[in-house]
């Protein structure tokens, strides 16, 4: 049989599992389109490349599949900069499709040629330009396993147009793997094990960090055994939030510049970190030469660059982090801790009343109403900004893969069409993004989408008038000297929702039943534009170069 | 930049692109590579990059770890001088004038270097050898008058 480079292209799609593409065609994506005609994996028309990549990302986040996204050359191409770096950072397994000019064009400038490779090159575990239509199906396979395993992450494929339009035989097709790797830096190491074992028994104050890696590693049942069986105390980055669900009362919610304060103090008094499938970033570990001074650190990871990247580890570990837990759980001992358990109760307590709504004031309230109106099989998606703080801070994860942010780029406008990936992937759960003005206005076009599509997801958009976040900056440390962060209030975003297609409705955050009852039964999309005061910030926060220990929680005099 | 002299030879796959992901590893982490050789192993399948590169203590780890990252590359290894052979070609061009030419020939009979050009005042002199014979034959010829030089970089197995 005779089939094009387009035909085989989506064959082995198909083959890997895809349903769902995100994209935007340009001539030199043509031949795909029109394959995907007669094929059944479904298209949704994106109404931006940068959409589309986002869209993806979500999808996978939510179902763990790899999330495929398609865009043309040149343009289009680069419009997908973003998406690709943003799931780069935060390791979700993504495929972007890049159409190309003919491989005859290549290197001359031709209309819409970009080396989109090389732009990528930094922001995708690897990239393939595909030379010949023999190789598609060998290069695709290739790049899904790339991207699924070990850390996952971006994997680009260039297909130039002539590549997409040939004809070639079944028979013709060749398997172009490359040569293989002496090692992947993994090996197995019990000693290593043993020693972590030891600590950990050994221990005083133990804490588990807990990374995004035990979720993208599907480890959360065995760290939740680990927590349980050890009566270990436990806190998580923001990617982590969300994986280990127990009712113990060992989870000291997330550490970090944002995080929660007595997670922050209690990893500050440790003298045992098991920290697993997390880099250490900057927003975790704040002045890092003063993070956790007292602690062994063991770290637990299946990216060998992770390890001892931020942070000098005592006990190192490469290897599968489920792999690694289910070994670890028969050496570890219960241990009775009573002194440290005991001081963490009364750490949580104290802090718990100081702040109501977890520092995040009318927001916090208001997020904690609508998860309760909401059923609980609903998935949260933020954007960036104090509606990602408020939200990751307030919203209780209660399923699986049920918040979605953009923790390690910190994308404004990821929200929305991340939310339609969400959304597509998992049709059985509600989708609520939450967005300030500023991201909102960033993917704005994606309205028109779910218009299009009907695709049923809630957006609140917290509009304060400002780029909050900047404008709390610029309140605390600059004195309030504000510059450049003012969006106004002209905009009247419930009649621009509504010349969307879209119903929507404008209530203020201290009363907002009526709105959140009105969100929760209607069936198809709904926009709740909800009006805060621009002052509502988040606390305590942690100044720019201190360290975790330094929360402030308020105005500095 | 100080630090000390590392030798890295990495084996990669013989494609096109190979080279800008391999270089992109330094430049993103800021090291600057001294010298850089790449040529087709006995397998044409397979290329050898050998690369130098100033840099402190824990230079090797973090190149290493992402070097293996890549799709591209087999195998990275440091070559410790102790237990590797190091060359390293050097054409040096010098103008020569009546007095010069004994210590030049001095110079070409002392280090065994060789004459491969040679034009009434001008002539090219060839050097092999590890990083100490070349570092002493030009600072040698330095004061003569080196007009030009160019050096393969280091290769070592
Ligand atoms: C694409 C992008 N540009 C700029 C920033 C820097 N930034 C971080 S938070 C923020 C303010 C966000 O304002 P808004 O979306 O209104 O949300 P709010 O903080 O008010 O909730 C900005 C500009 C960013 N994270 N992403």
């Amino acid at each position: 049989m005779e089939k094009t480079g387009a035909e085989i292209l989506l064959q082995t799609l198909e083959e890997e599992g895809v349903e769902i593409i995100f994209g935007y065609p340009g001539a030199n994506t043509l031949p795909v389109n029109d394959g995907l005609l007669t094929n059944p994996i479904r298209h949704y028309l994106m109404r931006h490349e940068q959409a589309a990549a986002h869209a993806a990302d979500g999808y996978a986040r939510v179902t763990g599949k790899v999330g495929v996204c398609l865009s043309t050359s040149g343009p289009g191409a680069t419009n997908l900069v973003t998406g690709i770096a943003t799931a780069f950072m935060d390791s979700t397994p993504l495929i972007a499709l890049t159409g190309q000019v003919p491989t005859s064009f290549l290197g001359s400038d031709a209309f819409q040629e970009t080396d989109v490779i090389g732009i990528t090159m930094p922001i995708t575990k690897h990239s393939f330009l595909v030379r010949n239509e023999k190789d598609m199906r060998s290069t695709i396979k290739q790049a899904f396993e790339l991207a699924k395993s070990g850390r996952p992450g971006p994997v680009l494929v260039d297909l130039p147009k002539d590549v997409l339009a040939a004809k070639c035989r079944d028979r013709e097709e060749r398997d172009i793997r490359p040569p293989m790797k002496q090692n992947n830096g993994i090996k197995k190491d019990h000693e290593q094990l043993e020693k972590i074992a030891m600590a950990l028994n050994r221990a005083e104050r133990p804490v588990i960090i807990i990374g995004g890696g035990v979720k993208l590693g599907n480890a959360c049942i065995e760290m939740t055994e680990l927590v349980e069986k050890g009566q270990i105390p436990f806190v998580s980055t923001m990617m982590g939030i969300g994986s280990v669900h127990t009712s113990n009362g060992y989870n000291l919610g997330f550490i970090g510049t944002h995080g929660f304060e007595a997670a922050n103090r209690i990893t500050h008094q440790s003298d045992f970190i098991l920290a697993a499938g997390t880099r250490f970033s900057d927003r975790s570990t704040s002045d890092v030469d003063e993070f956790a001074p007292l602690a062994t650190i063991a770290q637990i990871d299946i990216d060998p660059t992770s390890i001892g990247k931020n942070i000098k580890t005592d006990i190192p570990l490469i290897g599968e982090i489920r792999e690694i837990l289910t070994n670890l759980l028969p050496l570890v001992k219960k241990k009775s801790r009573t002194a440290w358990l005991n001081r963490i109760h009364t750490e949580k307590q104290n802090l718990e009343r100081e702040i109501p709504f977890n520092g995040c004031g009318q927001p916090g309230r208001f997020i904690g109403m609508v998860q309760e109106a909401m059923p609980e099989a609903t998935t949260a998606v933020t954007d960036v900004g104090l509606n990602q703080i408020w939200t990751v801070r307030s919203w209780k994860t209660r399923i699986p893969r049920g918040l979605v942010t953009s923790g390690g780029l910190g994308t404004m406008g990821f929200s929305l069409p991340a939310a339609i990936g969400a959304k597509t992937g998992t049709p059985d759960r509600e989708v609520v993004a939450f967005a300030g003005d500023g991201g909102f206005y960033m993917n704005i076009q994606e309205l028109a989408t779910i218009n299009y599509y009907k695709i049923p997801v809630k957006i609140v958009v917290f509009n304060n008038g400002h780029l909050g976040m900047l404008r709390q900056m610029q309140d605390l440390f600059y004195g309030s000297r504000f510059s450049n962060i003012e969006l106004g209030n002209g905009v009247d975003m419930v009649a621009v929702a509504r010349g969307f297609g879209i119903s929507a409705d404008r209530i203020s955050v201290e009363k907002p039943e009526a709105g959140i009852e009105q969100m929760s039964k209607t069936d198809g999309p709904y926009l709740l534009e909800v009006m805060v005061d621009p002052e509502d910030y988040v606390f305590p926060i942690i100044p720019p170069g201190r360290s975790n220990m330094e929360m402030i929680y308020g105005k500095p005099e | 930049m100080n630090g000390e002299k590392h030798i890295i030879s990495i084996l990669v796959s013989n494609k096109p692109g190979v080279l800008s992901r391999v270089s992109g590893v330094f430049g993103r982490l800021g090291y600057n590579i001294k010298s850089l050789c790449v040529a087709e192993t006995a397998d044409p399948e397979i290329s050898r990059i050998t690369l130098v590169s100033r840099a402190n203590f824990d230079f090797t780890e973090k190149t290493k770890k992402q070097l293996d990252k890549l799709v591209d590359v087999i195998e990275v290894t440091e070559l410790m001088s102790s237990e590797s052979i190091e060359r390293e070609l050097v054409l040096i061009g010098i103008n020569m004038d009546e007095e010069q030419k004994p210590e030049i020939t001095r110079a070409i009979d002392m280090f065994g270097c060789s004459i491969i050009f040679m034009k009434s005042n001008y002539c090219i002199l060839e050097v092999v050898g590890d990083k100490d014979k070349t570092e002493t034959v030009i600072n040698y010829l330095k004061p003569l008058g080196i007009k030009e030089i160019n050096r393969t970089g280091i290769i070592a197995l």
